[in-house]
């Protein structure tokens, strides 16, 4: 191993991410009008969500036991994290399957930073936070038109599912992006998680006999909206946060083993 | 030109559209899975609602029906147009199209052929082995009616590809050409019957459907492979709307090239 030239150099984590954060926010702050073309975007989204649920709730008083307010909870957690996905996940990590194409990873490489965290968060999507807000907007107004005043435990909860949530949702990101280094001319692998994540739209219990299967128990991608909101509305224990939460760390370990083992591919076919 | 000359030309430009897809056929796969898994959902959850009884005359297998045909006619009419010409326009890609003695629009329709001819047949097999495992998935078998269902598709499939190649024209004005075609896609979702038969729409809003060109895009096709539009008068509606809005669609898109192309000419000029 050759030493390090500038032992004292090597940059903090939290110093290069405020940097990341600083060049993002100058950049995005250039394009203003893409704030209210992102609001209106997101504002269309939300409104085509409720109106399909509206005519779901035309022939129907429930959706797998759950009534009309409580999914516009779960659609508020859904909107949550498409804008956690779309600020943060979709310019980041999703890049990477061109970043392996074209080489454009060992210029990433070659820096003193961990090369997974950079290519996370070097790139954000600021505007995109926007759903991360009218999400939360339109689960606290459902709250209130459920009559339902959550306890601090259960907002508590909430917010440790939803982080949880978030980590499992990146994890499958990782895993997935990871699958660049082996099928390199696949440039939409991104595409995949978004077909898998349209199930999350509704409560697990929601759907019939093999979808149940798909979205479930083979990619649980649906309980990533599921949990959270079934927390929110006292639907489930408090107390299932800590299982969230034990399970998106191990899904960020095993997904960090998979990137790990990825680029191992990589550096090997570089070198 | 002789239609012969045609021919010749359409051969080569399918051809060389048929060898660029072959490139990225693990991509287009996944576009596929991507078109499937709004119906398969959209299915599940009617499935639920319906439960033993029915939900508007439509049963679990009626429902199975639709949106098995949703998945099958989406896949054999969808158009991504719009995002191919938003690009040539802006990073000037439309340059050397122009340039050829052939319109840009031939290329864009033989892509469009190459690519369903392959996602199309695709989208067959895996219908039919479900077809065969599933009882209540397979479609009325009437030779009249898919003859019929055929020209439906087809109708719907030039009329989607007006719709978005006139829509990514608009790129010639605005940036924002691709998020007028998600707009589009947005309210398709409802009055073009993505998301639900439109008999179970609220009724002035299935009537808007039909008055518009939404239903002629999927509803309608799907509805007459189904077997749910049959008699010659609902037929000869359906097919009459489908015939005045294609019109329609090519009149606009002829209109918005040739305003389009004068304005691009005086900006690279």
């Amino acid at each position: 191993m050759t030493p390090d030239p500038h032992p004292l150099r090597r940059p903090r984590w939290a110093a290069v991410l405020a940097a990341l954060l600083r060049l993002n926010l100058a950049e995005e702050l250039q394009y203003r009008a893409n704030f209210v073309a992102s609001l209106l975007g997101t504002l269309f989204w939300i409104a085509t969500a409720l109106l399909t649920l509206a005519l779901f709730f035309r022939h129907t008083e429930q959706l797998g036991g759950w009534s009309y307010w409580e999914v516009v909870v779960l659609l508020g957690v859904f909107n949550t994290l498409t804008g956690v996905i779309e600020a943060v996940l979709r310019p980041g990590i999703g890049q990477l399957t061109e970043e392996v194409r074209k080489g454009g990873l060992d210029l990433v490489l070659s820096r003193p930073v961990d090369p997974l965290a950079f290519v996370s968060f070097r790139r954000l999507d600021l505007w995109r936070f926007t759903d991360v807000g009218c999400g939360l907007a339109l689960a606290g107004y459902a709250l209130v038109r459920l009559g339902r005043v959550p306890t601090v435990l259960e907002v508590t909860s909430f917010f440790i599912a939803l982080i949880a949530a978030a980590v499992v949702v990146y994890s499958i990101w990782v895993a997935l992006m990871s699958l660049a280094f082996w099928f390199v001319s696949v440039e939409n692998l991104s595409v995949l998680f978004d077909s898998l994540y349209e199930g999350a739209r509704y409560p697990v219990s929601a759907y019939p006999g093999a979808l149940r299967f798909v979205f479930v128990y083979l990619l649980p991608i649906a309980w990533t909206t599921t949990i959270p909101a079934a927390a929110l509305v006292g639907r489930v224990q408090p107390g299932v946060a800590a299982g969230a939460a034990a399970v998106a760390a191990a899904a960020l370990l095993l997904a960090r083993l998979v990137w790990q083992t990825a680029l191992r591919r990589y550096t090997g076919a570089g070198g | 030109m002789s239609a012969a000359a045609w021919a010749r030309r359409y051969g080569a430009l399918m051809r060389n559209a048929w060898m660029v897809d072959l490139q990225y056929r693990a991509a287009i796969l996944l576009w596929v899975l991507w078109g499937l898994a709004e119906p398969a959902i959209a299915l599940g959850i009617w499935w639920t609602i319906a439960g033993p009884a029915e939900v508007g005359g439509y049963d679990q297998a009626a429902f199975a029906r639709y949106f098995f045909g949703v998945m099958l006619v989406n896949q054999l009419t969808i158009a991504w147009d719009s995002w191919y010409l938003d690009r040539w326009i802006r990073a000037g890609e439309l340059n050397f199209r122009l340039a050829r003695p052939l319109h840009p629009a031939h290329e864009a329709v033989a892509d469009n052929i190459a690519y369903k001819v392959r996602t199309g047949s695709l989208m067959l097999v895996v219908w039919l082995f479900v077809a065969l495992a599933w009882p209540a998935a397979r479609l009325p078998f009437d030779p009249a009616h898919w003859a019929l269902g055929a020209v439906a598709v087809l109708l719907a499939a030039a009329m989607r590809f007006c719709i978005s190649f006139t829509t990514g024209l608009l790129a010639f004005w605005t940036t924002r050409a691709t998020a007028i075609m998600e707009l589009h896609s947005g309210i398709s979702l409802f009055l073009a019957g993505r998301i639900a038969p439109l008999a179970l729409l609220p009724p002035p809003v299935g009537a808007l459907a039909g008055i518009l060109w939404f239903r002629s895009t999927l509803a309608f096709p799907v509805d007459l492979l189904t077997g749910s539009v049959s008699g010659t008068g609902p037929l000869l509606r359906g097919f009459a709307g489908q015939i005045v809005w294609l019109a329609l669609w090519i009149l606009a898109c002829r209109l918005v090239w040739r305003r389009g192309i004068v304005r691009y000419g005086a900006v690279g000029g």
